[in-house]
């Protein structure tokens, strides 16, 4: 059996790690709040948009258009994708990180050449050392999404796509499925692709005409920047919730491992103590009867 | 007066949802009016106000940044980045914003910079004229 001693500081290191565990639970629960609050309000938008999209493109008439064009000359061998992918700031969020680089390993797989955006440094972390090239001036955090580095960062990538140094873009971030779940996703947000939006042809069947104001290809140009920003600004939002969430949720299960594990010294503590005390009456009463005989004889 | 149902949504609330009689947008080439029954269309929205009619009469405004509008089968939806009542605008921001936005145009910078600043400047300023005209 361990010591008095060594138990004492097991005790009090487990003490000392559930301090932090419980802060953090609770700095996260307070920051929970406030992104749900966020979520709430913006998740109307996000699904409006996402719809909206898809029923635009699927009225869409056939045009050329940098935002349709599929490069489909190119080898896929060839093709250069973007990939933005969402991580934390920092670690102790459960399975957050994981699910999310995880799947962007799946899809680094299956494409030869790969340009990163990575948002959150534990993303940017994982890829240094493994060693796989990440866009380096991609600078941004994820705390407190705002709609200011939406544009900033849809910017970025926009421009690059318009240059023609991106064939396709791709968002990996993770998703608040319900209350308690999240789940990691891939959206390809470029080129926009009538065929994806193709679902259920059946329950529209009539192809109405869209008319288009200025014109077809001013409009499509707008929105597709314009839908671009929405959805990466949604997607932040969308991540930072989830994120706070398995913190949260992380960090409760880790309050309540200390607590039972703390239940268990308490225990293996008092029966040291008891062993040691029960060690000492024996010693006294061993000696009282060693002193008792030798007065007799 | 014919009516349709609308929603106004920016990122961040859901501005407007109901029935409306007419509304005036902002699009690239000028303002648009929509009334009931408006063929299915696609609009570009930029920065600007929007002014909604309700069935009763009583008129909504409000300033919208960059977006889209979409009507289909009577049905409309105008989906924006921002949007605000005019006396929500804070005009002491908006100016700073606008003067930034000037002082970097003034100097040299790159294509997507130029056009990031354009963006804001032009947002600072359908701010300022939103804010003057309701004084």
């Amino acid at each position: 059996m361990a010591s008095i001693k060594e138990i004492q500081v097991r005790k009090k290191s487990i003490q000392d790690t559930m301090k932090i565990t419980n802060a953090m639970y609770m700095i996260s629960s307070s920051k929970l709040k406030k992104a749900k609050k966020n979520l709430e309000a913006t998740e109307p938008y996000f699904y409006t948009l996402q719809n909206t999209m898809s029923q635009i493109l699927r009225h869409i008439p056939d045009m050329k258009n940098i935002y349709f064009d599929q490069h489909e000359e190119k080898d896929p061998e060839e093709k250069r994708i973007g990939y933005i992918v969402i991580t934390a700031d920092k670690g102790l969020v459960g399975a957050y990180n994981h699910n999310i680089l995880k799947l962007a390993e799946e899809q680094l797989q299956s494409c030869a050449k790969p340009v990163l955006f990575v948002l959150g440094e534990v993303g940017r972390q994982y890829f240094k050392r493994k060693k796989i090239d990440i866009e380096e001036e991609f600078q941004y955090t994820v705390q407190n999404p705002t709609l200011g580095r939406a544009r900033k960062i849809a910017e970025n990538v926009l421009e690059m796509y318009r240059e023609g140094r991106l064939d396709e873009v791709y968002i990996i971030y993770t998703k608040m499925a319900s209350f308690m779940q999240a789940e990691a996703e891939t959206v390809k947000l470029l080129p926009l692709k009538k065929s994806d939006f193709y679902i259920n042809p059946l329950v529209d069947m009539r192809m109405e005409e869209l008319a288009m104001k200025p014109d077809a290809c001013t409009v499509v140009n707008h929105i597709a920047a314009d839908y671009f920003v929405g959805f990466v600004y949604g997607a932040l939002v969308e991540s930072f919730c989830s994120e706070q969430n398995s913190r949260m949720m992380a960090m409760e299960a880790a309050v309540d491992n200390a607590e039972e594990m703390l239940w268990e010294l308490d225990i293996m503590y008092n029966r040291a103590r008891q062993a040691v005390i029960t060690q000492q009456i024996t010693e006294v009463i061993s000696g009282a009867k060693a002193q008792k005989k030798k007065k007799l004889s | 007066m014919e009516t349709y149902s609308l929603k106004v949504m920016a990122v961040d609330k859901t501005f407007f949802d109901g029935h409306c009689a007419s509304l005036i947008i902002p699009s690239l080439d000028g303002l648009v009016g929509i009334l009931a029954h408006h063929e299915n269309m696609v609009i570009a929205v930029k920065e600007g106000e929007i002014r909604i009619t309700l069935e009763d009469g009583s008129e909504i405004e409000a300033l919208v940044g960059i977006g889209f509008f979409e009507i289909m089968n009577n049905r409309a939806t105008l989906l924006v980045q921002t949007v605000e009542r005019p006396e929500e605008i804070d005009v002491a921001r908006a100016r700073e914003a606008e003067e930034r936005a000037m002082e970097h145009l003034r100097q040299k910078q790159s294509l997507r910079e130029y056009y990031h600043t354009q963006a804001a400047l032009s947002r600072a300023m359908s701010r300022l004229k939103t804010a003057s005209k309701h004084k």
